[in-house]
């Protein structure tokens, strides 16, 4: 359904994304994993247009962009299709939490103001946030706004979500609510390519696991493949690194 | 010599200092409408780096909050008269320069002043609203032009409200450096009173009342605004 095809990107001299190729078929959830400063943020972000790759492609369905040179009607397009959660969840501050969910529907997608109030309240519902719609950002806790961003994502009905670590800058005792959530949706078949270092997300929930190391993927399988038979050494070495000692892959 | 306070002298140029209120209004109003959007927009070429634009604006707010207000006023008052002049004999304008109502050379002075000051005011305000909001609003669809619109300038405008609103009152203040060009504002007004008795420290009171009135009425109305425009922030204000 979506495929990303060598994709480079470099910060000045620095090259960070070395020919990055991802496919993502309908109804998967893809979970990269990889240490910090592989370039995890920098490929979504490159997916998702808010960063310009040197080169690489998407192909989405009979769309075909180029992820350097697209159009600006291109670039709209494809994020028509595309939704994304940031890590610091980037709610919009001077709008309530339902605001939020219906901006990209009334103004981006042009769907009347009511039947918009309808869905955002129905994406809010379902992240658990019913008592919350007339709330400002600044007034919810870290993992209900993160839950916000997500009903926000979700409204789009988008064909893919993209997540950045979205449970990374929460307080330990919020990362659960926000985890359950996207295991939810998950569940009722949203595609979603996940980065985060959450394991029994990637081990659970996921039906692709990719590592990536350096800017390039160094590994990709599913969650078994990954977790309890990696091929690669760097593999083997980040997850004795990253899992918990109790760790366990039941399948 | 200390004969005391002349009260009638006192209330009656009270009147007539009050009398130049419109004028001061007036004038604030105009440069307001002129620097409101040109620094806003200049802010922008700023923040967005946008070539020779952004250059332009920063050696141009360089110049004019490097040079003392009565400076470019002097500079305004004497050169624009000459430049007019040498228009008028080449286009065969019947007109004497002489004629132009000072008003004029206050729009141009205070207009072009008060776009610097805004235009930093706005870089900063601008510069506090987080780069995520706009790649937020870019990826739930909506255009550059919808995402200023709509979540960074409101935001923003927040920040900015308070030093709008300094900018304005010092703006009015400085309105009173009109007299050097004959404008027939506040303090020109109760000084010309004061000119056949010699009452100036009457004159000077009256001055002070008047600006004081106006300025804590315009900062009371800016308040009023802010806390209307900052609903979304409760715990501030
Ligand atoms: N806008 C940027 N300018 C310069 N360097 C950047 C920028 N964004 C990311 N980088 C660098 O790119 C590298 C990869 O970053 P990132 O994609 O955020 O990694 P990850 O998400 O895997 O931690 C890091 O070394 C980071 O410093
Ligand atoms: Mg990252």
């Amino acid at each position: 359904m979506l495929e990303i095809k060598d994709v480079y990107k470099s910060f000045g001299k620095t090259e960070i994304l070395k020919g990055v190729d991802v496919t993502i078929d309908k109804g998967d959830v893809v979970v990269i994993l990889g240490p910090s400063g592989s370039g995890k943020t920098t490929l979504l972000r490159c997916i998702n247009f808010l960063e310009k790759a040197d080169q690489g492609r998407a192909v989405f369905g009979d769309i075909d962009v180029n992820l350097g040179t697209a159009t600006k009607k291109q670039i709209h397009q494809i994020r028509q299709k595309i939704a994304f959660v940031f890590q610091s969840n980037n709610l919009f501050n001077n709008k309530t939490a339902l605001e939020n969910v219906t901006e990209g529907l009334v103004i981006g997608r042009k769907v009347p103001k009511e039947e918009a109030v309808k869905i955002g309240k129905k994406a809010l519902d379902k992240v658990g946030l019913t008592d919350k719609y007339d709330a400002y950002p600044s007034e919810l806790s870290g993992g209900q706004q993160q839950r916000v961003g997500i009903a926000r994502a979700v409204a789009l009905n988008p064909d893919i979500i993209l997540f950045d670590e979205p449970t990374s800058a929460l307080d330990p005792e919020l990362v659960g609510e926000v985890l359950t959530v996207m295991k939810n949706i998950a569940r009722e078949g949203t595609t979603m390519l996940v980065v985060t270092h959450e394991m029994d997300f990637a081990k659970d929930v996921a039906n692709k696991v990719i590592f990536m190391d350096g800017g390039v993927i160094v590994e990709e399988g599913t969650p078994h493949e990954i977790f309890v038979n990696p091929k690669e050494e760097r593999t083997q070495k980040f997850l004795k690194r990253v899992l918990p000692e109790d760790f366990t892959y039941h399948i | 010599m200390s004969e005391g306070l002349n009260y009638k002298f006192l209330v009656d140029t009270f009147f007539i200092a009050l009398s130049g209120v419109p004028i001061t209004l007036f004038i604030t109003v105009v440069a307001l409408l002129f620097a409101l959007p040109l620094g806003f927009l200049l802010a922008l070429t700023r923040i967005n780096r946008i070539p020779v634009l952004h250059r332009f604006a920063q050696v141009y707010v360089s110049f004019v909050r490097g040079t003392p207000i009565i400076i470019q006023i002097f500079i305004v008052y004497s050169s624009v008269p000459l430049l007019l002049s040498s228009l008028f004999t080449k286009f065969n304008i019947g007109m004497n320069v002489y004629d132009v109502n000072p008003i004029w050379y206050a729009f141009i002075v205070f207009s072009f002043n008060t776009t610097a000051v805004l235009i930093e005011v706005f870089r900063s305000a601008l510069s506090t609203v987080n780069r995520g909001q706009l790649e937020a609003a870019q990826s739930v669809g909506l255009t550059d032009v919808q995402a200023y619109r709509r979540i960074i300038i409101p935001q923003a405008l927040v920040v900015a409200m308070p030093n709008i609103c300094t900018a304005t009152v010092n703006l009015i203040k400085a309105t009173s450096l009109g007299y050097a060009m004959s404008l027939q504002e506040i303090t020109l007004k109760a000084k010309v009173a004061a000119n056949v008795g010699y009452n100036y420290v009457e004159a000077y009171i009256d001055i002070f009342l008047v600006y004081l009135l106006l300025c804590s009425a315009v900062e009371y109305a800016f308040k009023l605004y802010e806390k209307r425009l900052s609903k979304y922030k409760p715990s501030v204000v």
